[in-house]
């Protein structure tokens, strides 16, 4: 099976390659869009950014990527948020 | 008014050692607890764990925890959580602690929660024995959550906190694709909350999801999963209702 489809395995095969043992990341969001794969989300580690592109490269064979992935902040919030 | 820090789903690992740390010592000054909604490994290794423990020893606040689906990977959840107590934390499944803030009796009930999915649109205990132990083992996680929040109201907590990793509401859900929703939460966990009319819930899970929700019974509940909070963690102030509804005994 070619085409669309084919891409559509790809992108599945994708998401369980990152949920596995190597890297365990679920929470990066994979769609197809305008003919690119985009992936996005925030991702615990500039090295877990590396390592997911990496991945994507490997599964996705050629497939034009589109990543917007940032770093969590572990910086102190500006300020608290008030409960009534 | 109680000051409650918060944050979930920090995946630490051997390469992020140290990360939260410098942010976690300032917690003295503006936070009476440190509460972590689950996902605080990777891979749920020993190694993993001992990361999450180097970061929490001796920060001037008491950490209480729950564990994700992430420190279930490896199998060895009860060995993460061993690691996580010797380094001062509270780690709860299914129990509850107290936490006396000036003063005041605050009540955390913990349980990592389950799946499911939500009210009309939710998984049900039939068919095959798989899909019955799925949902039976949600429902154990929300009774044991409920009857932890009712046992803190009767050891007189005047503020009530509901921990979990899963979520208990769709509302903090939103951004994650809504076909993953049963995989992030089950309503039995906002039943849970609303019958023994907690103060607040906090969770974790979903990175892709927003903030803020509340239960169908009024209860706050946020989203405190690293990516969404934006931050090493949140904090929340809470006030204290001194009216304390106690069952009278005997």
């Amino acid at each position: 099976m070619k085409g669309p489809e084919a891409s559509e395995y790809r992108i599945a095969r994708l998401r369980d390659r990152l949920a596995d043992e190597e890297i365990s990341e679920l929470g990066v969001r994979i769609d197809m869009r305008g003919g690119y794969v985009h992936l996005w989300g925030t991702v615990s580690t500039a090295a877990c950014r590396t390592e997911i592109l990496r991945i994507a490269e490997t599964e996705l064979g050629g497939l034009p990527v589109r990543a917007d992935l940032t770093v969590a902040c572990a910086t102190v919030p500006e300020r608290p948020e008030e409960l009534e | 008014m109680i000051r409650v820090a918060a944050v979930g789903d920090i995946h630490l690992s051997p390469d992020s050692r140290g990360l939260l740390r410098p942010a976690w010592e300032t917690l003295g000054d503006c936070a009476d607890m440190l509460l972590l909604a689950g996902d605080l490994t990777r891979h749920g290794t020993l190694e993993e764990a001992e990361v999450v423990a180097a970061e929490i020893k001796g920060l001037p606040v008491p950490v209480v925890a729950v564990l994700g689906n992430h420190d279930y990977h490896s199998d060895l959840q009860d060995d993460v959580t061993s690691v996580l107590e010797r380094a001062g934390a509270t780690v709860l499944e299914g129990g509850g602690t107290v936490l006396d803030v000036d003063g005041t009796r605050v009540g955390i009930a913990g349980t990592k929660g389950f799946g499911g999915g939500f009210a009309g649109r939710s998984a049900g205990e039939f068919g095959e024995p798989e899909m019955k132990a799925f949902v039976r083992y949600s429902r154990r996680c929300a009774a044991d959550l409920a009857r932890s929040l009712l046992e803190l109201r009767d050891r007189r907590c005047e503020v009530r906190i509901a921990l979990t990793h899963f979520s208990p509401v769709p509302d903090t859900l939103a951004g994650e694709p809504p076909e993953i929703y049963p995989f992030l939460g089950s309503y039995l966990l906002a039943e849970a909350i609303d019958e023994s009319e907690a103060d607040l819930a906090v969770h974790g899970h979903a990175h892709l999801g927003t903030e803020h929700g509340m239960t169908a019974g009024g209860v706050k509940v946020r989203n405190v999963a690293q990516p969404v909070i934006g931050h090493a963690f949140a904090v929340y102030h809470l006030p204290v209702d001194l009216r304390i509804d106690v069952p009278a005994v005997g």
